[in-house]
């Protein structure tokens, strides 16, 4: 049963809700002892909430929430050490309209410390598992999400979020659809920043249907998010016929692919093609620049938001010994993991007066150009597709051998995307060596429908 | 040797009057009890983002106009990147490219000499926490109390060019822009202090900042501490260093708080929370249009309407409770003389205490007071002089004062006689002198009268009967 | 010859910046690895951006403003609810010098 059947079903009074959550908990605890996917189940206050349940869209429906979004008296960490203890006060708004359309928040997913890494292994907690091996990473930084989506049984939708491409990465790995929406699309407000710029919340579910379901709830302008679009939302429901569509193929974006990732990709566009689709063959030649440019804005951001965690108010504390330097110096030392430290080092380094106009303000402009080779490409073509990801999902012990440098560079095929801030999708299609593989497809900004159109038609 | 010339120039952050901060919806009034006027945002928690206030523009708008300044059209937000207590994100988001407005200038009457006093440029920014040192001063303090009430505040910051030549035109400078503030209804002297950065250079020297000067006159003190400082560093030959200084209002000194070897890093970025100010011609055409009087077309109007002279008017328009307390006082009496009694005998008293009229509680109708007094004959003039002061002193009004003290005039002959009869026999050389022909000897003996008599003496009548007296 | 990356004294000087200690295990480690990753930025100059603005965002919003009204604040236990450091309703923090 998928989620759109299940609430149609709690809404008729069908469904025994109290008696479905408590064994929805007892087994959640069984997969997390096996999977690692949350840093917190949140059973009392689910529960709580089932007393007094809207009788909305997402009424009675179990969702997850990745863990860099405030969710109001429960812990919310964001995977670090430094807000291990950070119960936010009030509800991210995607939260805040998920309760508010009777979804229940069921627990706070795994992620890589504030989103800094695409293999959830850059978490202060734990390590989700991949569900088709468990030596193998679940992608990330959504990697709790794209986790709990594959192993759940039940009807279920997962709330994650993508800076530079974690939702499609755990997607990919896990072999489940993640939606990342049009920079703006969804309020930030509540979502512990990791590049204001970049940041997009976005649902993963098994199916593209379930996807359309919760876009439509957590998508809309936000007075509390002036950077959020005002633009009315569609019912993306209500889908369309693919028929006619044009699809790009960046042809950038199958080079470095290995063929039997790239093959499978191919089938699923044939596929698309024969419901009528039309495609063709495009370029975007700025691909090989949007590494280090997304690296360099994503960190300069990044830097400036870590900085108020600093032992004072809500983050890690300690006795107050040694002046404002000694104190922050010390607590900013012992909460933040390695990759975040190298990341706000980099971040300071590359916005530093000397260093501005050459990386922070250079990287901006090359962004300029990123988003100008999409904007051509969408005046032909109404959907790009490629892969999701460049590889299957690694093993640990293979991703340890990494150097953060080569980390990033798993990162070739999403990062450009995110930085034009146009909306993709990401749904399995097919395996190689047992393994999921995505195929990623991209629009124009506000586009989405398009997507849940092919998504649809193509996954269900 | 000629003293070697100073030139200061100032930072100055005004607190602007909104109903809410910059970026929440906390109000900005109420801030006694700590930490009552505070959210999520401008407590900085994480995942919260900023509101721009749209009515922090129309206000910074009214003042950069005011200031003669140029506009910038299209403005980001940036993060101004550096750690301390009192900032919540320990960024402060604020303008730094491109700031609202640019190349004003502020017209100064000082000593006489009407100058231009050059403004580099205004921006918007927001305030940070107050912080209380605990265990002493913030060179001693064991820890830090910190009440975000402030955090959030807008303020806009007005950059001078360096062109104030001394710690006094320092001064006359700030009343001159808060008057201008006041005028235009932005800034509220009575709940927002003003606090200023001033950077100091003395002939040519390496220049101090001293950072976060409270109020108006601690500036004028803390500018010339420095510029003292630095003279005599410079007599001893003693190197300067380009420093960072805070300055103490308690014990009058300042103390290096850093020395900067170069450009402070404040890794600047565009804050991509907020989305980028568009400044439209209608807004600053409509900003414009309902810009009220402002101090310097007031003055215009004193001398033209009321024929005061530049100096009085000059007082009134700097201090706008001033130029009201006088316009009010005028629907009973004349101009010239409510002016003259405001600007010597009000300011006079004013200015021995070190307080503004606000502070001193005199009040229009307790002013008035003085005036029917004298025209009712109860006062002399020479007595109202002395009711101002005691007005200002004790804080008891004109009428209240009479009655305490049992003043009255005295004016009729029978009342006056004796003391006449007293000081023409103890001061017989200047009858002499007065019957030998020296004028000046018969204002010594009205004088002596009006001492005799506390003041309370007609001078007319007894100047008429000490004439009398002695033919 | 100009240090490739990033000298040991110009990382401990941009982690001072950021406050952070870096431990001497950090410091060899980051060394390489930040300086790696620096040399990798490089490649931006190589990109022809003359005449081309940056892009602060993907899609540009322009004057999204609030109205000057009050709301709600945090009641004194939502402001206090996340720390120990705390006293007759101020914040504690560290001192200045």
């Amino acid at each position: 049963m998928n989620a759109v059947e299940f609430i149609s079903k709690a809404r008729r009074g069908e469904i025994d809700l109290k008696r479905f959550y408590r064994q929805l908990f007892s087994k959640l605890h069984d997969i997390n002892d096996k999977y690692e996917c949350f840093i917190t189940i949140c059973r009392d206050e689910a529960l709580k909430q089932l007393k007094n349940l809207p009788r909305g869209r997402l009424y009675g429906l179990p969702v997850s929430v990745k863990d860099a979004l405030c969710t109001k008296g429960i812990k919310t960490t964001a995977g670090s050490r430094i807000l291990g203890d950070y119960t936010p006060p009030f509800d991210s708004t995607a939260v805040a309209r998920i309760k508010a359309e009777g979804g229940v928040i069921i627990g706070k997913t795994c992620m890589d410390e504030f989103g800094f890494g695409g293999f959830s292994t850059n978490c202060a907690y734990k390590v989700p598992k991949n569900p088709h091996d468990l030596e193998r990473s679940c992608g990330g930084s959504s990697g709790g999400a794209g986790c709990i989506t594959s192993v759940l049984d039940e009807p279920h939708i997962a709330i994650g979020e993508s800076t530079g491409g974690s939702i499609t990465s755990p997607a990919s790995f896990c072999g489940v659809c993640g939606f990342t929406p049009t920079y703006g699309r969804v309020s930030r407000y509540g979502l512990i920043d990791y590049a204001n710029s970049l940041d997009k919340i976005g649902p993963m579910a098994k199916t593209v249907r379930e996807i359309a379901l919760m876009l439509k709830v957590i998508s809309g302008h936000d007075l509390k998010d002036q950077t959020s679009r005002m633009e009315k939302v569609p019912d993306y429901a209500r889908t369309g016929s693919v028929k006619g569509l044009r699809i790009g193929i960046p042809r950038e974006y199958f080079k470095d692919v290995p063929d039997d990732i790239s093959n499978t990709v191919w089938k699923a566009v044939k596929e698309l093609e024969s419901m009528g689709a039309r495609v063709k063959n495009v370029s975007l030649k700025t691909t090989k620049y949007s590494l280090p440019a997304y690296y360099v804005t994503a960190m300069c951001e990044a830097s400036t938001n870590l900085a108020r965690l600093c032992g004072m108010r809500y983050s890690l504390e300690a006795p107050l010994k040694g002046n404002f330097n000694e104190y922050f110096s010390k607590i900013r030392s012992k909460g933040f993991g390695q990759e975040a430290k190298r990341r706000i080092i980099l971040g300071t380094y590359a916005r530093m007066s000397g260093y501005r106009d050459k990386y922070y303000l250079q990287a901006l402009k090359v962004r300029t150009l990123i988003i100008r080779d999409f904007k051509q490409a969408f005046k032909t073509c109404d959907l790009l597709a490629a892969p999701s990801m460049p590889v299957i999902a690694p093993r640990f012990d293979e991703i340890e051998k990494l150097s953060p440098l080569e980390n990033y560079l798993m990162d070739i095929l999403t990062v450009a995307p995110n930085l034009a801030g146009i909306p993709m999708l990401s749904v399995p299609c097919g395996k190689v060596n047992g393994l999921p593989v995505g195929l990623h497809l991209m629009a124009d900004h506000l586009e989405e429908q398009k997507l849940i159109n092919a998504g649809v038609a193509y996954h269900g | 040797m000629a003293e070697p010339k100073t030139i200061i120039g100032l930072e100055t952050h005004v607190q602007l009057n909104t109903n809410t901060k910059l970026f929440c919806n906390c109000p900005t009034t109420g801030l006694d009890k700590p930490n009552t006027r505070v959210c999520d945002v401008c407590l900085g928690f994480p995942g919260t983002k900023p509101r721009f206030n749209r009515m922090v523009l129309e206000k910074a708008v009214a003042v950069a106009l005011a200031l003669n300044c140029k506009f910038n059209k299209l403005m980001p937000w940036a993060r101004k990147s550096y750690f301390y207590p009192d900032m919540s994100k320990n960024y402060q988001i604020t303008q730094y490219d491109v700031p609202l407005a640019y190349n004003g200038y502020l017209m100064l009457d000082f000593e006489g000499r009407k100058k231009r006093i050059r403004i580099r440029r205004v921006h918007i920014e927001e305030d940070p926490a107050r912080i209380i040192h605990v265990g002493g001063s913030i060179m001693k303090a064991d820890y830090v109390q910190v009440d975000y009430n402030r955090s959030g505040i807008p303020l806009i910051e007005v950059v001078t060019e360096p062109d104030l030549s001394s710690p006094a035109e320092a001064r006359a400078y700030l009343n001159k822009l808060i008057s201008i503030l006041e005028h235009l209804g932005v800034y509220d002297a009575a709940n927002f202090v003003l606090r200023s950065d001033g950077n100091v250079n003395v002939a040519g020297t390496k220049r101090a900042e001293v950072k976060n000067i409270s109020g108006v006159k601690t500036v004028e003190k803390a500018m010339a501490y420095e510029v003292t400082r630095h003279r005599n560093l410079l007599r001893r030959g003693a190197a300067l260093k380009q420093e960072t200084r805070h300055y103490n209002p308690k014990t009058g000194l300042t103390h290096s708080l850093r020395v900067k070897e170069t450009e402070e890093e404040y890794g600047y970025i565009i804050d991509p929370d907020l989305s980028w100010i568009k400044l439209s011609n209608e807004l600053i055409s409509r900003v414009r249009k309902s810009l009220p009087e402002l101090p310097d077309e007031r003055a215009k109007r004193f001398i033209k309407d009321y024929k005061l002279n530049v100096e009085q008017a000059g007082t009134l328009i700097n201090d706008k409770s001033l130029a009201d307390f006088f316009e009010e006082c005028l629907k009973k009496h004349n101009p010239l003389l409510i002016a003259k009694w405001i600007v010597t005998e009000l300011m006079k008293s004013l200015n021995y205490h070190s307080i503004s009229l606000r502070e001193s509680g005199v009040t229009v109708k307790g002013f008035l007071e003085l005036f029917s007094l004298m025209d009712d004959g109860i006062i002399t003039s020479r007595m109202a002089k002395e009711l101002v002061k005691d007005y200002v002193d004790l804080k008891k009004t004109p009428k209240q004062l009479v009655r305490a003290k049992g003043l009255k005039r005295i004016s009729r002959a029978e009342d006056l006689l004796s003391t006449i009869k007293k000081v023409i026999k103890n001061n017989s050389s200047a009858v002499r002198d007065y019957k030998s022909g020296q004028g000046r000897a018969l204002h010594f003996l009205i004088g002596q009268v009006m001492k005799e008599t506390g003041g309370q003496a007609e001078p007319g009548k007894v100047r008429e009967l000490i004439k009398k007296s002695l033919k | 010859m100009p240090v490739k990356g990033i000298s040991r004294d110009e990382l401990l000087h941009v982690a001072g910046i950021a406050r952070l200690k870096l431990t001497g295990e950090e410091i060899e480690l980051f060394s390489k690895q930040v300086s790696d990753i620096i040399e990798w930025f490089k490649e931006l100059s190589k990109i022809k951006t003359a005449g081309v603005k940056p892009s602060f965002h993907a899609l540009e919003t322009i004057n999204v403003t609030r109205e000057d009204k009050a709301g709600e604040c945090f009641s004194k236990e939502q402001v206090f609810s996340n720390t120990d450091n705390k006293e007759k309703g101020f914040f504690k923090g560290p001192r200045i010098v």
